[in-house]
């Protein structure tokens, strides 16, 4: 069960990653609502960097 | 038939075909990695759970119109989950960071019960995936198909799957010639770019997110395989430079 919640989550890393990139977008939205999908996406690579390392 | 039919028509014809478009990026990325039986399977089952609930429109569509932007938003995160997975995978492959020794040895170990439960994973990704267009589709057929009969506005709706179907299929065959590290790359570039659009776009509203809409899917995913090139070759180089280093 774990390593199927594992597959379809991925690992903590994985969640908070994502996570994050959602609070940052809906944070961004507030101010420049237009940049915050942008703001997502950067976020994502940075994520895919930093768990890449 | 008249001017205003045809124009009614073409218009549902072009809508729906950009997303059958979507929907059949989606499977073709899911097919390259779990084979086209189960894709397909997937998109199957996909457009019976759409057929049903156009069957059922009064009730259905009051639904769906309440809850796409919730819909789209919950099968967006499962994307980026899914799609940062295999993103990282496929850089650290192409860094030559994964230590391939590692792997045989995971997958020696839980070799079955990974590839089912991958590929149970992957076919949920594909069902979602055409479940989300074809439920878009029915919406333009609702929304557009005012001037027309129910069987003329479907129908183009229809075609469009059928046109899209037909060209995805002369595509499959040059695809099977690409490299497998490669393919997972554009499939993992190609569910970031859905997610981000979806997840996002439903969460906080399509039209002030993304303003250039649909488009906005194309130049998503040429930032993700660039930016996955650029950290895959930054890792490699600074893993030979490390090596250097140790020998000198």
């Amino acid at each position: 069960m774990r390593k199927l919640l594992q597959l379809v989550f991925g690992d903590v890393r994985n969640i908070i990653s994502v996570a994050l990139a959602i609070a940052l977008a809906y944070m961004a939205q507030r101010w420049i609502p237009a940049a915050a999908g942008w703001i997502l996406v950067g976020a994502i690579i940075v994520a895919g960097f930093w768990q890449a390392v | 038939m008249n001017a205003t039919q045809w124009g009614g028509m073409s218009a549902i014809f072009l809508a729906s075909a950009v997303e059958w478009v979507e929907a059949f990026t989606i499977v073709l990325a899911v097919a390259l990695s779990i084979g086209w039986k189960r894709a397909v399977s997937a998109a199957l089952a996909a457009l019976v759970v759409v057929a049903a609930l156009v069957a059922v429109t009064g009730v259905g569509l009051t639904v769906v119109k309440a809850d796409i932007n919730r819909i789209r938003a919950v099968i967006g995160v499962f994307l980026l989950l899914f799609g940062l997975r295999w993103y990282v995978k496929a850089i650290r492959r192409y860094a030559g960071r994964t230590a391939l020794h590692d792997e045989a040895r995971e997958f020696s170990e839980t070799r079955e019960h990974l590839a089912h439960a991958e590929a149970h994973v992957a076919w949920l990704v594909a069902f979602k995936g055409v479940l989300l267009e074809g439920l878009e589709v029915w919406l333009l057929v609702v929304a557009l198909g005012r001037t027309l009969s129910y069987a003329q506005a479907s129908g183009s709706a229809l075609v469009a799957l059928l046109a899209v179907i037909v060209v995805g299929l002369m595509l499959r065959a040059p695809l099977t010639r690409v490299p497998e590290n490669t393919l997972k790359f554009t499939v993992a570039c190609a569910l970031l770019a859905f997610g981000s659009f979806w997840s996002v776009g439903g969460l906080l509203g399509e039209h002030t997110v993304w303003p250039l809409g649909d488009v906005t899917l194309l130049p998503l995913f040429a930032v993700y395989a660039v930016s996955g090139r650029l950290i895959g070759l930054k890792l490699r180089l600074s893993a030979a430079d490390t090596a250097e280093g140790s020998r000198a």
